[in-house]
Order: structure tokens, then C-alpha cells, then sequence
């Protein structure tokens, strides 16, 4: 892919991001008490709101792409060479499959009631 | 000379002193976004911890909502903060806003792309980082 089209799809996903975690922070801080708001049962009921929890699985994924694109720039501003770029490009495009996967697992289980 | 005592590496990379604030806004942007980047792993592994019933989320609750916990908290703040208008600002830059219209090159060699505008975009960046902790502090530790 293009460097143009990369840099493109990472100021989306921060903006996108941006907007999401705002909201996301704002449930924390107007719905009731910074610190009731992290008790176990308004948690759950976060997550079973389901408008909520797609926001939650896209915040995860923007964040994702956004960060470890983000990771793969500052590696390669380090050092350059054709074997090095290919392992950081490959090496940041897995971590971000596994934490996507890792953090969906969290949030599918939750909001269908598996804990 | 020899070609590499003229080579400082990364520590010529990583000085400040030479290209001003906006090689301090460089430094700042990468060590802020590592930095949440590695928030977000340990958010996500920390949330998973709800997966295993109420007593855990409690005991990983006790573990972060601690004074050190609130403190990370607060940095976290503010690197977010300073990375979003921080980034802002690079996005409009990178778009061609804000950086001048180019000029012969003439002496003393003044990017018209290092103006005053930019560098007062990045002061801006900090204070409002800063007064984000600040509002970050007293809401962790106000309850």
C-alpha cells in the first residue's frame, strides 16, 4: 500500500478516535461518580448496552491501527533497509490482530452475559 | 576529519538544543505515543480481568485505584492530550495550512514553515496538556 494511503488511514483513525474516546471518557465522568462508574455492576451494564459496546469495538480497532501504525513509522525512522521494514511492517500489522482479537474477546464475551 | 567524527547517531537525533521547541514537539509526540500505546495494551488486558468474575475485577480495581494508579492516570492525561493537538496541528501542517508560502531561499535560510504560528500551536499544546492533568488530578483524587 501506498505511504500516502497509510498516512491518510492514520489521521482517520485519529480522528475517529479522538471523537470516540471522548464520549468514551464522558461515561465515565458525567453518568455518576468517576469511581461508581468502575463498580463491577455498571461496568456489565455498560458493556450490554449494546451502542456502547460497538463504540467500545471501535475505539479498540481505531486505536489499534492508529498505534501501531504509529509504532511501525518511529521503527522505521530508526533504521531503514528492505528486510528490516518488512519484519516492523509484518511484526506491528500481527500485534495489532492479536490485541484487536484480544480486546473483541473481552468485549463479545461481556456484553453476551459470558463472565 | 573522518566522515563518522562528524556522525553524532541518535544523540544528535535525540538533542533539543539545536532546532528549538519544535524538535522538543518531535520528541514529545513519539515518547507520548509510545507511551499510549503502551497504555492501551495494559487498558485492554486490565479490562479483561471483568471476564472473570467480580472478585477479580475488584482485585485489579484495588491494584489501579491506588494513588500511584491515579498518578499514571494523570501523565496518561496528559500525553493524550498533547498528542491529539499536537497531532491536530501536524495534520494541518502536513496539509500544507499554517506552514507559509514557499520563498527563494535566501540568507539567513528561515524556514517559512518554523513560524511563529506553529511554535505557538505547540506552547499551546503543552498548557492545554498541562490544565488537562490538572483537571484529571482533582477529578481522581476529589472523590
Amino acid at each position: 500500500m501506498r505511504e500516502s494511503i497509510i498516512m491518510k488511514i492514520h489521521y482517520g483513525t485519529a480522528l475517529g478516535a479522538v471523537v470516540l474516546v471522548a464520549v468514551h471518557v464522558l461515561f465515565r465522568i458525567t453518568m455518576m461518580s468517576y469511581g461508581d462508574s468502575l463498580q463491577y455492576e455498571n461496568v456489565i451494564a455498560n458493556y450490554k448496552f449494546v451502542p456502547y459496546a460497538i463504540m467500545l469495538e471501535l475505539i479498540l480497532v481505531l486505536l489499534s491501527v492508529h498505534g501501531f501504525n504509529g509504532l511501525r513509522v518511529i521503527l522505521i525512522e530508526l533504521k531503514q533497509g528492505r528486510s528490516y521494514e518488512k519484519a516492523v511492517t509484518y511484526g506491528c500489522l500481527a500485534a495489532m490482530a492479536i490485541l484487536i482479537a484480544y480486546g473483541s474477546r473481552t468485549i463479545l464475551m461481556t456484553s453476551m452475559g459470558m463472565t | 576529519m573522518k566522515r563518522n567524527e562528524n556522525r553524532e547517531g541518535i544523540k544528535g537525533m535525540v538533542n533539543p538544543g539545536r532546532y528549538g521547541i519544535e524538535r522538543v514537539s518531535y520528541w514529545l509526540m513519539r515518547i507520548t505515543g509510545l507511551g499510549l500505546l503502551a497504555y492501551l495494551i495494559g487498558h485492554i488486558y486490565e479490562t479483561s480481568s471483568i471476564l472473570n468474575g467480580k472478585s477479580v475485577w475488584d482485585s485489579m480495581l484495588q491494584l489501579t485505584q491506588t494513588t500511584q494508579g491515579h498518578i499514571i492516570l494523570t501523565l496518561v492525561i496528559g500525553m493524550c492530550v498533547f498528542h491529539t493537538v499536537n497531532g491536530i496541528r501536524l495534520m494541518f501542517a502536513h496539509g500544507g495550512i499554517g506552514v507559509g508560502k514557499p520563498t527563494r531561499p535566501d540568507y539567513p535560510y528561515i524556514p517559512n514553515s518554523q513560524n511563529m504560528k506553529n511554535k505557538l500551536c505547540i506552547y499551546a499544546s503543552i498548557g492545554v496538556a498541562a490544565l488537562a492533568m490538572m483537571y484529571g488530578l482533582s477529578v481522581l483524587f476529589g472523590e
